[in-house]
């Protein structure tokens, strides 16, 4: 099976692409980016996809690596991947996934990371080996697929994307000039507009993202809290392994003392609940927040019943609502079968990452 | 650089640089196949699940199907011929488990399952059962059950971890 018919270019610099991108929109040609190309290609084959214009963005430096922003009070900490960043480059990253971390010079003491379970969990039940060894982490958001099993554990570690843009966009640009929608970055001494986007505002429906045509994903930060516990649960179709649901959950104890004008200590610190984050996938046109479950766990012990309470919402739309969120289904699994695996799969997440013990629990 | 509908790709194939003008839709797998009659690889079923044309791009396993021969310009492939160029009997330590443990039956699916062991074995030289099962989730077999097949990849590995002890000891 072959692709239709298209015109390659591999640019070296973020510059050079977004003037490619520019120039395609300028002269009417449908352009897509291709990285890994683990989603685009099988969809060019089955001619689903038929772009004019392939611009190969793999040789992109600024699109390159990890660069962590550090460590926060309480052993969390908050990271940048860059967008192509593959599947198993972030299975080998031992902040991510466990493991010593050595500083580049001698001064630095290697210290053992604890990683992030549901990102372990995640990278070693989605897709298969080769396809994780070409498949970027940028592709995976903005490809916006109801179906895909990363967005789910970055929305629950409220991921947020970086976007580059060409400022001053050509005056023959379908899109008209350049209207921000949000907020841009100070201005640097060039023509490259950025932007940050949390991924919740990004992802909208069914392969529909806010990123514009001439936009580029450059970088994905992450945040970790601190004694968070996490895990990711998906039930696979048998033949694509895609999740027909999946379940990301991010837990945090309760941490530390209060201390009141009277001089009472209170011990926070109790086992309680004290931020849950739930992401669902494979569900609805896009990944969701389910904010209603989220609530119920919020200052709650983790008991069975609390699990089995907060799980029996996680379609609600938001606290308090009567609404479900929109639910998918079709040949593979009804809507109503989709939205059970999600409760059954939320509980078996909860359980889990409570099972893998937080520094207070 | 202009995009191009056809454009020249250089890539280094089993350690010898070829150079090819292709369609910019080409795929890596018949760039091998058809440009360089390297037929080794395989195309099973042509979307990304079965496996059979995995290759090693640049040391790393990848289906050659879901690859452009554009995007592989610059770059190094690893074939199943390229696998073992010093042995005597022309077969690598892992087609050798392959043929002892009869872990083949029509051999359709065979070059990929050795390229994926081979990425296995390098990512875990002393695999547990469960890790084999897992590195060969992307490689389809209908014939053998897959028992043969996990067998021939511990012994691989036990293998090659007693050439690496041998080794060691000079």
């Amino acid at each position: 099976m072959f692709p239709a018919d298209f015109a390659y270019v591999r640019p070296r610099t973020l510059d050079e692409a977004l003037d490619l991108l520019d120039e395609a929109h300028a002269a009417d040609q449908e352009a897509k980016l291709i990285a890994g190309g683990q989603s685009l290609l099988p969809m060019m084959k089955l001619r689903l996809a038929a772009p004019q214009v392939l611009i190969d963005i793999a040789d992109l430096p600024e699109l390159r690596g990890g660069g962590w922003m550090g460590w926060a009070a309480g052993g969390g900490f908050g990271g940048s991947l860059g967008a192509l960043s593959t599947y198993r480059q972030l299975g080998r990253h031992a902040l991510l996934t466990g493991g010593v971390i050595r500083g580049r010079t001698e001064n630095v003491t290697p210290h053992h990371a604890e990683g992030i379970p549901a990102v372990t969990d995640v990278l070693t039940v989605l897709a298969d080996p080769q396809v994780r060894a070409r498949g970027t982490i940028g592709g995976a958001v903005a490809h916006g697929d109801p179906a895909s099993d990363l967005p789910a554990v970055l929305l629950a570690l409220d991921a947020e994307l970086h976007i580059a843009f060409r400022k001053g966009r050509h005056p023959e640009s379908h899109l008209g000039p350049y209207i921000p929608r949000r907020r841009s970055r100070a201005e640097k001494p060039s023509n490259i507009g950025r932007r940050e986007i949390t991924l919740d505002d990004f992802l909208q429906g069914v392969y529909t993202t806010d990123l514009a045509e001439d936009e580029i994903i450059t970088r994905i930060t992450i945040r970790h809290r601190g004694g968070a516990v996490s895990a990711y649960e998906k039930f696979p179709h048998p033949a694509s392994h895609l999740p027909l649901a999946g379940v990301a959950v991010v837990l945090t104890y309760k941490a530390g003392r209060l201390t009141d004008s009277d001089g009472h200590v209170t011990d926070l610190a109790d086992g309680s609940i004290a931020h849950a984050a739930i992401a669902v996938t494979g569900i609805s046109p896009r990944p969701y927040r389910a904010r209603a479950a989220e609530a119920l766990l919020k200052d709650a012990f983790p008991t069975e019943e609390t699990v089995a309470a907060a799980a029996a919402q996680v379609t609600t739309e938001s606290p308090g609502s009567a609404n479900r969120v929109s639910l998918l289904g079709d040949q593979h699994a009804s809507a109503g079968y989709r939205a059970h695996l999600a409760e059954v799969l939320t509980r078996r997440a909860l359980a889990k990452a409570i099972a893998r013990g937080g520094r207070n629990s | 650089m202009p995009a191009a509908r056809e454009l020249p790709v250089r890539v280094t194939v089993n350690g010898v640089p070829r150079t090819a003008t292709v369609a910019a839709r080409t795929l890596l797998v018949h760039f091998l196949r058809d440009h360089l009659r390297l037929t080794g690889t395989h195309v099973g079923c042509d979307t990304t699940q079965c496996g059979a044309c995995t290759v090693a791009l640049d040391g790393v396993a990848v289906k050659s199907c879901t690859v452009l021969a554009a995007q592989a310009d610059g770059h190094e492939v690893t074939t199943i011929e390229g696998l073992a160029p010093d042995q005597a009997d022309g077969l690598h330590p892992i087609q050798r488990a392959f043929k002892e443990e009869h872990a083949l039956q029509c051999g359709y699916c065979t070059p990929g399952m050795v390229m994926a062991v081979r990425q296995l074995i390098e990512d875990h030289p002393d695999p547990t059962r469960e890790q084999v099962r897992h590195a060969l989730a992307g490689n389809i077999c209908r014939c053998t059950g897959y028992q043969n097949i996990v067998a021939a990849a511990l012994r691989a590995a036990r293998a090659a971890a007693t050439d690496a002890a041998a080794e060691r000891e000079g």
